[in-house]
């Protein structure tokens, strides 16, 4: 008796990934990869099939992020511009809740240095959080674009971040902690923006009746 | 006639592989055309990226499949070459014929 073929499961964060890029509508794009990673998984082994799976899964996305934008440049432009400029409002927030709470509360500050500290740890959450918040916000804007409005906030962050660290690194002593740490919140911004399309497609491939 | 009227490299490559491919033209089918028959690799993505922008030019129309389990539980997106794409395909052999003409390329240029 022939084994019979047994279905072979794709990766899956290659196949999440992808899926944030597509819209319910474009569920074909998914699809042909799926079709063709099992014929692949079959013809030459599953090791090989994830290596083509993971490779068309990069590209696909990087043509996905290309004609996302080319489609609509403005209203994406919009969305990034509006979510720069809430992010240069949101993240300074954190900020001035704790320059609030240090002035009005000094003396119990300089007595307590440990709770100080964790104040202080505090606000790195929370600008955190305000990335994120404003990553939620930019995707909520750009209906159908959320990764690429996100993903091209996150990378004009980055750019700016990383001349400011150039600029750092020639002129003071490097701080790889810091450093890295200058990358959470485009990351925090992705993320967001992720959140956001996640719960859309799940609200649309849900039953009416659910 | 305009020059927009000429279709790009990659779109060429595309309509040529619909127009093979007849009714059995899907996103997967296509692919493996292009890669059998010009060797090189080509990605999904890339495919549908051309296949919309000949969509939107007129020069190519979809419909959607019923969905498989072996994608999935997604549905296939059959595409096929309208008769204005089949004309926008001649004028770009054409010009390319046309360009070729009288060149020795293989004994002047190799």
């Amino acid at each position: 008796m022939m084994p019979q073929p047994h279905f072979v499961q794709p990766p899956r964060i290659a196949t999440w990934l992808v899926d944030l890029f597509t819209l319910p509508e474009e569920e074909s794009i998914l699809g042909d990869i799926v079709e063709e990673f099992s014929q692949l998984a079959l013809r030459s082994g599953v090791p090989f099939a994830r290596r083509w799976y993971w490779r068309q899964t990069v590209k696909t996305i990087a043509h996905l992020f290309g004609t996302g934008f080319r489609v609509a440049p403005w209203s994406t432009a919009a969305a990034v511009v509006g979510g720069f400029l809430l992010l240069r409002f949101a993240s300074g927030l954190p900020d001035k809740v704790l320059s609030v709470i240090t002035d009005r509360y000094l003396a119990f500050w300089s007595t307590h240095f440990q709770a100080y500290m964790w104040v202080l740890k505090g606000m790195v959450i929370g600008h955190l959080m305000a990335s994120l918040f404003v990553g939620c916000m930019v995707a909520l804007v750009a209906k159908g674009k959320e990764m690429v409005a996100t993903m091209t906030l996150a990378l004009v962050l980055c750019t700016l971040i990383g001349a400011a660290l150039v600029w750092v690194a020639t002129h003071l002593p490097i701080d790889v902690a810091w450093m890295l740490w200058s990358c959470a919140d485009p990351l925090a911004i992705v993320v967001g923006g992720a959140i956001v399309r996640t719960r859309r497609s799940a609200a649309t491939t849900q039953p009416s009746g659910a | 006639m305009t020059g927009r009227d000429y279709l790009g490299e990659f779109e060429h490559i595309i309509v040529l592989a619909l127009l093979r491919l007849e009714d059995r033209a899907y996103g997967v089918t296509v692919r493996q055309e292009i890669e059998f028959r010009t060797k090189r690799e080509v990605s999904i993505g890339a495919v549908y990226a051309t296949l919309d922008r000949l969509e939107k030019k007129g020069y190519v129309k979809s419909r959607h499949g019923d969905p498989t389990p072996e994608r999935g539980g997604r549905s296939k997106r059959f595409f096929r070459v309208t008769a204005k794409g089949v004309a926008a395909v001649n004028r770009t052999q054409q010009a390319l014929q046309n360009m070729t003409e009288g060149l020795d390329l293989i004994g002047s240029y190799s």
